[in-house]
């Protein structure tokens, strides 16, 4: 910050510029300048602020606003951030959000229930597979669907692979905020090689929408629970290496280590779920508290941690690759040859050959294709674990082919205001920690 | 902490202190069942109980505030609100809109949902105070469906642009081939959108993709030239 030379203002040869000469609060109350010492400029400061090399008092600034976003790498994705600065120091955290808002409720109440499993994947986009889930959970108790168990065990271990691109996603990019770049290599390594695996299995490395409701689109290829498993193998020498790289390292522990503390009764408070809410000390997993898909047969740990600071929050995913990879193995165990849809011709599309021979399934396929089932009235909701958090879609049917409303539960949304609590203390470069771990994907935010 | 190490659960300073107990990953126990039947606990806080698939409970506007103290005060937590427009529900409901909120209990797992009726224009004590978990939650009601809330320290909208006029998730917002109104004037013509999108004028960004769409320069199809690649 510069002031305007007035000449005769400034003591030449001092080296302070237009720093009046420490005054020891001589004048008004306060320490105010008299105005005659004033600069056109000038700054208020207390006495002893102006003491400042015998008292390490902070000076005080103007607050200045600063723009972050909404097009910033370490926003991950488009979100906008006024900072109110004294200095260095945070004093406050506006989020401005919308910037991906594409209106998916109201794409929901214009589209069958089956097209809606295109849209639930694009709202968190790093864990697909969590809205999908959810979005068909919810479809399937409203319609006392039955899925069968091949298509469970595929559910589950999709949804725990999700769950490590997500946090893969987390470990890379959030290290990249902190400066770190090599560790973003190292996790897309693992990362691309997951991507392989889910085209394989549906054709899209992203927004996947192989799940239908009753089931799955289509069975998994031959040769693709060998490849999970050689993934495994491999993911698990990744997460060594990725503690290697930073876990032990002083700056990074420096920069996350008591940054953003939040304790448990506040992260109630404000809502969170997810990894965040287990950083601070609260065991809350979906997976066990509320089981879906049979969840309570998979042998694994809430992993929490007492601490609610930032280097808890990056822990706690490190650790949940472990948890995720156990879950997976026994999912993989459980494959068993069978069908993946529900048999119910109301809901599932027939057999592709069926369609050559019989008038029946034809109709079936017609009638599916061009309108859809229709559930009977009611409101559901069905919680999901999904990487960020609790996901859930409320949905109310009108007996209608197309829901009449769905409100989405996204964790990210919520999670963000998180941020502002967190930050008002802290340094600048602290915020950038604290939002890398708060790890909010934007298009679950907007929806 | 030690994230080398899976099996040692991540510890703060103070936290080998906090977890003697389990110093293994915390593993949950399997739920002990404590009944996650929440009609007692409607009935304690003098509510009835509505019929549906989900534990919900009716709650009136004046009450809200004293309900969601109480459960506040049980260890709840605010997961979600919801608002609902009924206008066109084929089946007859109390009011034209209804506000959800998702009460949770982050320790022994029951969930309600609390239900108010409301007429348009009727506006709703906030959860602000109660949980602050309220401060997005509620702005998304007010901006998406517009039910106004009161004691909401900051009420903007939260997701929609500054100038758009309504509430797109009640019923009767214009939808398709309506033109969209912001304020000022300002509209999106869905004619002229759809011709954008189409290649068929400049659309409303003024891009043309010509190139994409083979209409400029590179109109010629990429042929392979006589004699191989040169």
């Amino acid at each position: 910050m510069t002031t305007t030379d007035k000449p005769g203002t400034d003591k030449p040869g001092t080296g302070q510029p237009s720093r009046p000469a420490p005054t020891h609060g001589a004048q008004a109350p306060g320490g105010t300048l008299a105005p005659e010492q004033m600069q056109p400029d000038h700054q208020e400061s207390t006495s002893a602020e102006r003491l400042d090399g015998q008292t390490q008092g902070q000076m005080h600034t103007q607050i200045m606003s600063l723009n972050v976003g909404p097009q910033h790498p370490s926003t991950h994705g488009v979100l906008r951030l006024v900072v109110d600065m004294d200095g260095e120091d945070v004093v406050k955290v506006t989020p401005h959000m919308g910037y991906l808002h594409t209106g998916f409720e109201k794409t929901f109440e214009n589209r069958t229930y089956q097209q809606g499993v295109t849209y639930a994947p694009r709202t968190d986009y790093l864990h697909c597979f969590g809205h999908e889930l959810a979005y068909v959970l919810s479809v399937e108790k409203l319609l006392g669907a039955d899925v069968p168990e091949r298509a469970t065990t595929v559910r589950v271990i999709l949804h725990e692979l999700g769950r490590i691109h997500s946090h893969l996603v987390f470990v890379g990019t959030g290290l990249l905020d902190l400066g770190a770049l090599t560790p973003f290599f190292y996790a897309f390594r693992e990362k691309e090689a997951l991507q392989d695996l889910f085209e394989a299995v549906c054709g899209y490395r992203m927004n996947q929408g192989y799940f239908r409701v009753g089931g799955l689109s289509r069975d998994i290829p031959a040769d693709w629970p060998a490849r999970v498993s050689a993934f495994l193998d491999q993911m698990e020498r990744g997460v060594t290496e990725y503690a290697t790289l930073f876990a032990q390292n002083p700056i990074f522990l420096d920069r996350a280590r008591g940054v953003g503390v939040i304790p448990p009764n506040v992260a109630i408070d404000l809502g969170l779920t997810g990894p965040n809410l287990r950083a601070s000390g609260v065991p809350l997993d979906h997976r066990k508290d509320n089981p879906y898909c049979g969840y309570e047969s998979y042998d694994f740990n809430v992993i929490t941690s007492p601490d609610g600071d930032s280097l808890a929050r990056f822990n706690m995913r490190l650790l949940e690759f472990g948890e995720s990879i156990k879950i997976v193995r026994q999912g993989l165990k459980r494959l068993k040859p069978g069908p993946v849809k529900d048999p119910n011709r109301k809901i599932s599309l027939p057999p592709r050959p069926e369609l050559e021979t019989s008038m029946e399934a034809v109709i079936h396929h017609f009638k599916l294709v061009t309108e859809g089932f229709h559930p009977p009235l009611g409101e559901v909701y069905v919680p999901v674990e999904s990487a960020r958090g609790e996901v859930g879609y409320y949905i109310v049917s009108d007996g209608g082919s197309m829901p009449y409303r769905v409100k989405i539960r996204a964790p990210s949304f919520v999670n963000l205001q998180a941020l502002e609590y967190a930050c008002v203390g802290v340094q600048f470069a602290d915020l950038i920690t604290i939002l890398a771990t708060i790890d909010p994907v934007l298009g679950d935010v907007d929806r | 902490m030690d994230p080398l190490n899976p099996a040692a659960k991540p510890m703060g300073r103070e936290g080998a202190a906090q977890s003697s107990a389990s110093a293994a990953p915390a593993v949950t126990p399997a739920p002990a069942a404590p009944s996650r039947d929440v009609s007692p606990l409607i009935r304690e806080l003098g509510l009835t109980e509505d019929h549906a698939a989900e534990p919900t409970a009716l709650v009136t506007p004046d009450d809200l505030l004293r309900v969601a103290q109480a459960l506040r005060e049980r260890g709840f937590m605010l997961m979600d609100t919801v608002g609902l427009d009924y206008s066109t529900y084929p089946e007859r409901r109390p009011a034209r809109f209804a506000v959800l909120h998702n009460i949770y209990h982050p320790r022994d797992h029951r969930r309600v949902f609390l239900r108010v009726w409301l007429d348009d224009g009727q506006s709703l004590p906030s959860l602000y105070p109660v949980w602050r978990a309220a401060n997005y939650l509620e702005r998304e009601v007010y901006d998406l469906i517009g039910v106004p809330f009161t004691g909401h320290p900051d009420l903007r909208k939260i997701l929609t642009p500054d100038d758009l006029e309504g509430h797109p998730l009640r019923k009767d917002f214009p939808l398709g081939e309506t033109p969209t109104l912001f304020r000022d004037g300002r509209f999106l013509d869905p004619a002229a959108f759809r011709a954008g999108l189409t290649g068929q004028t400049g659309g409303l960004t003024g891009y043309r993709g010509e190139l994409r769409r083979g209409q400029g320069e590179d109109r010629t199809p990429p042929v392979m030239p006589a004699g191989g690649p040169k």
